[in-house]
């Protein structure tokens, strides 16, 4: 007889998997780390491409019109900030700025204008 | 946006499927997301995007969607793989199994047409998934004019601008030359994978530079269908990165039992075209003893480069490392703001379903500001016969790091679905952390390997031990059962061997 094995055979399996459940992202962005697959070098030198990165919104966009300050560095993350008030893109600005609240041009009124009337003969 | 030149706008028109939102040159909406690139990171990038409610655009300038992946690289050698296999067998193996046939040729023309068959309806169906899910496909060749703004050298002629929010680059990656320029690709005579694909003839002698997965896949298709192949692989091993040494060695030796043969840690100087023929020089890697070898085909199967020529990326200031890539964070951030890059590219294996994961990644991150990809569980396939597939680390790996392990192994030479089908050649290799039994890599190498991975995959993206997929119940009689027994193996012991 060997009751010790018998013990052990009778053990309760814990699985390592857990359920876990519904993937919800959190509110806050993620913050940026080094490509996990980067070389060494760059991994260890990440805090120069957070710099650059950064740096990329810094300078103001040559379709911006003058005066208008560049946008505010954003997130790495890409997401919007909401307080930004001043724009370097009219498209960043809310819709109702820039978006025509006019009816949408059908292609046959379009080809209208571009044809001279031509089209509707 | 889609800002068209007048005389341009009827082309652009029949480019872009989505015309319902035309309207005129300025003041129109920016695209929330640009996709450059329409291969399996970029047109996934593309869907999802449209998916998640970004206005979306794909700009591809190979007239076909797909990248290298569905036109001239997994797909089209699957297709070829799959039927060399069957005249193989039809050859080889059918009369064992008391089948028996005679007259069994080669129909190459029709073996490429059924390949161009698949290719075609895969690629269309990447169309047909564009329109369903409202992504805009602009056929050209896209540049930076500034990190919003992309001109388009439209395929058809002419070109236009599209301004975006956010862009995408996933421009792929394209054969690397031989080192040196000592080898030009003819795409005839000394090919590329690309005009491996597509040869004329069965060649009677073919040369293989390079062992790694795309050699040794295109080699098994030509040594089937009669050519005689050698493999000459500067590295002491076949199979490429990732390998488990023990199993590129089983790997090495089926394939030199099925015909194919092997010149391992030589170096190719040269190529000379003379006779309608090829002579390959060749010495030791290590130095010495040169060898000439005469081939009617060279495949030149030594690696691919990141394709990042003619986007204007120094323009904008997105910076490449030496090797070609464009640097990024782990959320694909380039290093401008609102350009992110995917897929080969960028940092990484170059592999499809790599670049599809990071995809949707990079679309949920311009989204939501977050993503998901696990580079620990990106498994690795070769689509020989046996097929060859890992995911997580090499026993070498694990010796590097220190790390305590145990190993599992299970042959199919015991798996009785393997005895049925009279294929019992391979195993299923497991490694484990000892401590804990946590599934640290997985190494298949047998009939099936390819699909049976997927169960390896998910149990390292899920962090299992080898006894909780020792304890799931697999179907018998199955190939997969292989799979469980060799986890028995490594926690315990397994029942059939």
């Amino acid at each position: 007889m060997h009751p010790s094995l018998r013990l052990c055979s009778a053990r309760v399996h814990e699985p390592l998997i857990k359920f876990v459940g519904k993937r919800v992202w959190p509110t806050a962005p993620d913050p940026p780390h080094a490509h996990p697959q980067a070389p060494t070098e760059l991994k260890e030198h990440f805090s120069d491409f957070l710099k650059k990165f950064q740096a990329s919104s810094h300078a103001p966009h040559p379709a911006a019109p003058p005066g208008v300050q560049p946008k505010k560095p954003a997130s790495p993350s890409g997401v919007n900030v909401q307080h930004v008030e001043r724009y370097g893109e009219f498209w960043e600005a809310p819709a109702q700025f820039w978006r025509p609240r006019v009816r949408t041009l059908e292609d046959w009124e379009i080809d209208a204008i571009q044809t001279g009337g031509a089209s509707l003969r | 946006m889609l800002q068209v030149q007048r005389s341009s706008r009827k082309a652009v028109a029949r480019c872009v499927l989505r015309s319902s939102r035309r309207g005129y040159a300025s003041g129109s909406e920016p695209y929330d997301a640009v996709i450059i690139g329409g291969g399996p990171g970029g047109y996934v990038a593309a869907i999802k995007s449209a998916q998640l409610g970004l206005r979306t655009a794909c700009i591809e300038k190979r007239g076909s969607l797909g990248g290298t992946c569905l036109n001239v690289g997994c797909i089209p050698s699957k297709s070829l793989l799959n039927n060399s296999h069957l005249f193989h067998q039809a050859q080889h193996d059918f009369a064992k199994r008391g089948i028996d046939v005679s007259e069994v040729k080669v129909n190459l023309g029709q073996m490429m047409k059924a390949k161009e068959q698949s290719v075609t309806g895969l690629t269309k169906g990447i169309e047909t998934l564009f329109k369903q899910n409202k992504v805009d496909y602009i056929k050209g060749t896209a540049s930076f004019v500034s990190p919003t703004r992309i001109a388009v050298q439209l395929n058809e002629g002419g070109s236009t601008e599209v301004e975006a929010k956010n862009v995408v680059i996933a421009t792929g990656s394209e054969v690397a030359p031989f080192p040196g320029g000592a080898i030009q690709i003819d795409e005839e005579q000394i090919v590329s994978s690309t005009g491996a694909l597509a040869l004329q003839k069965v060649p009677e002698k073919m040369v293989v530079i390079g062992g790694g997965v795309i050699g040794l896949e295109l080699g098994s298709v030509w040594s089937r269908l009669g050519a005689e192949v050698t493999v000459v692989e500067f590295l002491g091993g076949i199979g490429g990165a990732g390998i488990d040494e023990e199993i590129a060695k089983q790997f090495q030796r089926i394939l030199q039992k099925q015909g194919i043969k092997f010149q391992l840690n030589t170096k190719v100087l040269g190529a000379e075209k003379k006779d309608g023929k090829v002579y390959i020089k060749t010495e030791a890697a290590k130095g010495g003893k040169e060898a000439t070898l005469e081939a009617d085909v060279v495949l030149v199967s030594v690696g691919r480069r990141p394709v990042t020529e003619g986007l204007n990326l120094d323009k904008i200031g997105v910076e490449v490392d030496q090797k070609g890539r464009i640097v990024i964070d782990d959320q694909f951030n380039t290093t401008v703001q609102g350009v992110k890059c995917i897929g080969d590219v960028t940092f990484g294996p170059m592999l499809a379903h790599k670049a599809e994961e990071e995809g949707i990644a990079a679309a949920e991150y311009i989204k939501a500001g977050h993503g998901h990809v696990n580079y620990n569980a990106i498994p690795s396939v070769v689509y020989t016969y046996p097929e060859v597939a890992w995911v997580g680390k090499t026993e070498q790996e694990l010796k590097a790091a220190g790390v305590q392990y145990k190993v599992g192994k299970f042959p199919f030479a015991a798996n009785s679905r393997a005895k049925t089908n009279l294929d019992t050649e391979g195993q299923v290799k497991f490694l484990t952390e000892k401590e804990t039994d946590r599934i640290l890599g997985v190494h298949i190498i047998g009939p099936n390997a390819g699909e049976m991975i997927g169960e390896a995959v998910l149990a390292i993206e899920y962090g299992a031990s080898s006894e909780d997929v020792a304890r799931t119940t697999h179907a018998h009689p199955t190939l997969s059962e292989a799979f469980k027994e060799a986890a028995m193996a490594a926690y315990q012991k397994p029942i059939h061997f």
